[in-house]
């Protein structure tokens, strides 16, 4: 849900940019075509040059315009490309933290699937094993991590998406409210 | 010009809004032009000033767009366009990171052919705005034809040369249709053979997602 409201947003601005340009250049087109069929028919009269100096600011416009434009676009690339290696980054860390612990290939393969939010019955349907197996596989691996249930599990990977956040709760009114709210 | 990490070899999965703005806007207009208005009506000339518009709005595009919209992204190379074709005959599909070269070689007839449309038509109303026309058509219609008389003084000898333009400008009409019927399958061929919807890009960028490598 999240996502998509995000993608929505993401793509109101460029659109918003490409009706401004597509207006601009409607201008352009429509007022430089009047101008110059009106210098056809009566040429050299005194506001043809005022014509000229308007149709000069309608064209450096429409290029601004579409400079903006580009430049807005390339940004969005730019952030879509960080979030996806982002992405990667995190499921590298995880990887890296389960073989630390010493996760079996079956332990760590259940430890993914639980921290995408699968539970037991899910799990045991997927991996095609009894639920029992899989209990027993996620203690397991809870004892390996040094927790005791799935909750603390996640939030070992969610700390380190927030970084030293905790550590400047002194400083951060945000989160010294949360601590506070917590207590 | 900063570069983007994207496979090189994959279009990209939504157009640009100016591209989609362009392609769909140029192709109602010219449906409509050629189906529903009346030739000459301001309707007519009021669209062909719409498509002008768009036209422009893709050239200059051209130059100031993201990369894959730019000239340069899909040169106008007809060798390399039939090399493509055969190569897609004999059932191998290669991808680009713009339009393929046939599909280059489609786009640029399609602007050629569009300009002579602008140009002709042009010609034939005197290069006068939509609204002009109407206004010109209104006070025909209510019996005053002063209004014709500015440019009564070039007529005699423009007849023979208005026939010429008039004629090219269904000329190059019927060819734009001719090639949007050619586009449309192109389309069709390159989707199935390559295994994705070409259309969806140009249209919402709505389409499944690329599973994570």
């Amino acid at each position: 849900m999240t996502a998509k409201l995000s993608g929505i947003s993401k793509r109101r601005q460029p659109a918003a940019l490409a009706a401004f340009f597509l207006l601009q250049t409607m201008a352009a087109v429509f007022f430089v075509g009047d101008a110059a069929s009106e210098m056809i028919l009566e040429p050299a009269s005194a506001h043809s040059v005022t014509e000229a100096m308007v149709a000069l600011a309608l064209v450096l416009g429409m290029v601004f315009g579409g400079l903006a434009l580009r430049r807005t676009l390339e940004r969005l690339r730019t952030q879509e490309a960080a979030l996806a290696v982002a992405s990667g980054a995190l499921v590298d860390v995880i990887r890296a933290q389960f073989s630390a612990w010493g996760l079996t290939s079956a332990e760590s393969d259940v430890a993914f699937l639980a921290l995408k939010g699968l539970d037991v019955a899910e799990l045991s349907e997927l991996r095609g094993s009894a639920q029992g197996t899989i209990r027993a596989q996620l203690t397991k691996v809870y004892a390996k991590a040094g927790v005791s249930n799935r909750a603390q599990f996640a939030a070992l990977f969610v700390e380190d998406l927030l970084g030293s956040g905790p550590v400047q709760s002194a400083v951060d009114p945000l989160a010294a409210t949360s601590q506070a709210r917590s207590r | 010009m900063t570069s983007t990490p994207r496979t090189k070899a994959a279009p990209p999965d939504l157009w640009d809004p100016v591209v989609r703005i362009s392609h769909w806007g140029l192709a109602v207009i010219v449906v409509a032009n050629a189906v529903v208005t009346r030739g000459g009506s301001p309707w007519h000339v009021w669209l062909g000033w719409i498509g002008m518009t768009l036209l422009v709005l893709r050239l200059v595009w051209g130059v100031l767009g993201p990369t894959e919209a730019r000239f340069t992204a899909f040169p106008l190379n007809p060798r390399a366009a039939l090399a493509h074709l055969g190569r897609l005959a004999s059932g191998h599909v290669d991808h680009y990171p713009s339009h393929n070269p046939a599909g280059a070689l489609m786009i640029y007839a399609f602007w050629a052919c569009l300009a002579v449309v602008i140009a002709t038509g042009l010609v034939m109303t005197g290069g006068r705005t939509p609204m002009r026309v109407a206004a010109d058509q209104a006070a025909v219609a209510s019996g005053d034809w002063s209004e014709l008389v500015t440019e009564g003084a070039g007529e005699t000898d423009e007849t023979q040369g208005g026939d010429l333009v008039e004629e090219m400008h269904g000329v190059a009409a019927n060819l734009i249709l001719m090639l949007a019927i050619l586009h449309v399958a192109g389309v069709a061929v390159e989707s199935r053979a390559m295994g994705r919807n070409l259309v969806a890009p140009m249209l919402s960028g709505l389409r499944a997602k690329r599973p994570p490598r």
